[in-house]
């Protein structure tokens, strides 16, 4: 009995092995649903499926990349911000895995698109030859331009 | 539109019952009035936000109301739990809850209802204290004893029966066995077993996969998968299909089950505490019940007496009623005639504490004056000529316990009316009778 809903509460119950199931289910019936995948993005790299996460990613950044950036971490209760403390404020020049840096890159850009750029400039110049990579870098970089803001 | 929301809106905040709705992101998108009385929360304050900031429901962590429907199908009916209202204070409630769908039956939100127990739990608290366990009234050696076993095995998890006539509490029984136990938090799982065709029961209990049966159109799971860490109440378990009997004899044997269509072994970590009214002897004789199965239920037997066994009783849970019902129904009733009571108390109560609980509550209902009296009882109950006949037959066989009885007490007569069982105009009259023969 898969739902959207099934998949929001496990979610808010941070149970993400089962509200990936669901919400894999949602965008099934619905491959549109923005909602269900921006959560299924954080789903995947909890468990460990990055490749699919990235995937996930890319679609959503290509087609509405404030859908991720205007994340409201309270309003939304988006886990981004325990989530990246949980993997101890890892910096992009940091000799980590690939895999990790990624996961970061991803998570950063609902809460902070300045630190999400950071994290995919390094990913860029470890991995030059995917091109899903420079995009994403290209469409952070054009967002976050116009507002001038200091990179942290 | 507006004008049909509006008289929506004002028709549920006319209910005493708090009501919440949440969208599918599990965000409050209604409040009533009543929800606002008995969390303490303003609906400005709450709309919007995600319920389990607001309701805080004991379940909410492990196991949402709405998230167990949206797993089991099955809507939730008075379902006991707790909330934390704003003021950081917890309150008992009883909720009802169930899914909204939209055309193409999509869950797109849920409704939960909720009454406040806070002032039925203390009135039954302060109903007789001291003979008053987890809403259990008994004062009684055999009452007593009840209560001091349940607290011996708070620390168990081995499975017990209850035994006892229809309407002598065992489900109470049941509830004060979970409520003391090491598994007060986890789930509470109740399942009557004579509510459901032999061919669901299973279902029910174990779940299915899709495609399992006819209407098996989804998976679904089972009743002890939802107890799953708690304690799971198997009522009228004698009543169970004989094939149905084995697999819950496999649980307790071995911890495991599988859903019904399924051959994977699935681990139950769930306690069982059954309960019939059958009388077991006869259940075994006429293979109602496996024997085997009989001895893996009754490790720690329980067996409550009938009301007529325990008469001394009857006057706590008389008064203990009609506080109840006096509070419920908003009348001023605090007393019982002695000749009333008298006849409670020589009734045999076929349906025993629940008749009682019934009549007290129809008294309660129709009674004009502060007390209830006599004439008011309904017909069935009996007449004051039985309770002649009981005087005249303790007369006649027992005048001199009745005389070593009152020296005991003293010439207490209320102590000594207590200890026999009857009201003191009763044993008044008894007095009377015996200084005239």
């Amino acid at each position: 009995m898969y739902s959207e809903m099934l998949g929001n509460k496990y979610f808010l119950a941070r149970n993400y092995d089962n509200a990936a199931k669901n919400f894999q289910y949602a965008l099934q019936a619905d491959p549109i649903n923005k909602s269900a995948k921006k959560k299924l993005i954080i789903c995947f790299t909890q468990i460990g499926q990055i490749e699919k996460a990235f995937e996930s990613f890319y679609q959503l950044v290509k087609e509405d990349i404030n859908f991720i950036i205007e994340t409201d971490p309270v309003a939304d209760d988006c886990p981004c911000a325990e989530l990246t403390v949980k993997y101890g404020n890892i910096l992009p020049y940091e000799n980590e895995s690939y895999d990790l840096k990624l996961m970061l890159a991803m998570l950063w850009l609902y809460c902070s698109a300045e630190k999400s750029l950071e994290f995919f400039k390094r990913i860029l110049v470890e991995n030059p030859g995917d091109p899903r990579i420079k995009e994403i870098t290209s469409l952070i970089e054009e967002k976050i331009k116009p507002t001038n803001k200091p990179i942290h | 539109m507006a004008e049909q929301k509006n008289i929506r809106d004002e028709i549920l905040d006319s209910i005493g019952e708090g009501l919440l709705t949440v969208d599918k992101d599990f965000k409050i998108n209604f409040f009533n009035r009543a929800a606002e009385q008995i969390t303490g929360f303003n609906r400005e304050e709450v709309l919007n936000q995600f319920c389990k900031y607001v309701f805080r429901c004991e379940l909410c962590e492990s196991k949402c109301p709405i998230g167990l429907i949206l797993e089991s199908g099955s809507p939730l009916y008075d379902f006991k739990s707790s909330i934390e209202i704003k003021d950081g204070t917890r309150k008992p409630v009883k909720l009802n809850a169930a899914i909204l769908k939209n055309e193409s039956n999509e869950p797109i939100g849920g409704v939960i209802s909720f009454r406040d127990l806070s002032e039925i739990e203390s009135i039954r608290k302060d109903a007789g204290s001291a003979g008053n366990f987890f809403g259990i009234i008994g004062r009684g050696k055999a009452m007593q004893d009840i209560f001091s076993l349940v607290k011996e095995i708070a620390d168990s998890d081995a499975t017990v029966l209850i035994q006892g006539e229809s309407g002598t509490g065992k489900e109470l029984v049941a509830n004060a066995i979970q409520a003391t136990s090491k598994r007060k938090s986890k789930p509470f799982v109740k399942v009557n077993c004579a509510v459901f065709p032999e061919t669901l029961l299973a279902s029910e209990l174990f779940g299915h996969i899709k495609g399992a049966f006819t209407d098996a159109f989804k998976d679904r799971i089972g009743r002890f998968e939802l107890a799953n860490e708690g304690t799971i109440f198997l009522d009228e378990v004698a009543e169970m299909p004989f094939q149905t009997q084995v697999q819950l004899l496999r649980v307790l044997q071995e911890g495991t089950f599988e859903r019904v269509g399924e051959s994977i072994p699935r681990k139950a970590d769930v306690r069982v505490i059954a309960a019939t009214n059958l009388k077991i002897d006869e259940a075994l004789k006429r293979s109602k019940l496996r024997e085997d199965l009989y001895y893996r239920l009754n490790v720690i037997p329980i067996f409550i007496p009938p009301l007529r066994d325990r008469r001394e009783d009857i006057p706590y849970l008389v008064k203990s009623f009609i506080k109840e019902y006096s509070k419920a129904y908003n009348k001023e009733i605090d007393d019982i005639e002695d000749s009333a009571l008298d006849v409670l108390m020589n009734y045999t109560w076929p349906g025993n504490v629940r008749e009682l609980e019934n009549v007290i509550e129809y008294l309660v209902v129709r009674a004009k004056n502060m007390t209830i009296r006599l004439e008011n009882l309904p017909s069935g109950i009996g007449s004051s000529l039985s309770t002649e006949k009981q005087i005249s037959e303790f007369k006649k066989e027992n005048p001199s316990e009745l005389l070593q009885l009152l020296e005991k007490h003293k010439w207490n007569k209320t102590k000594a009316a207590e200890e026999l069982g009857i009201g003191r105009t009763t044993l008044w009259r008894m007095l009377k009778n015996l200084k005239n023969d």
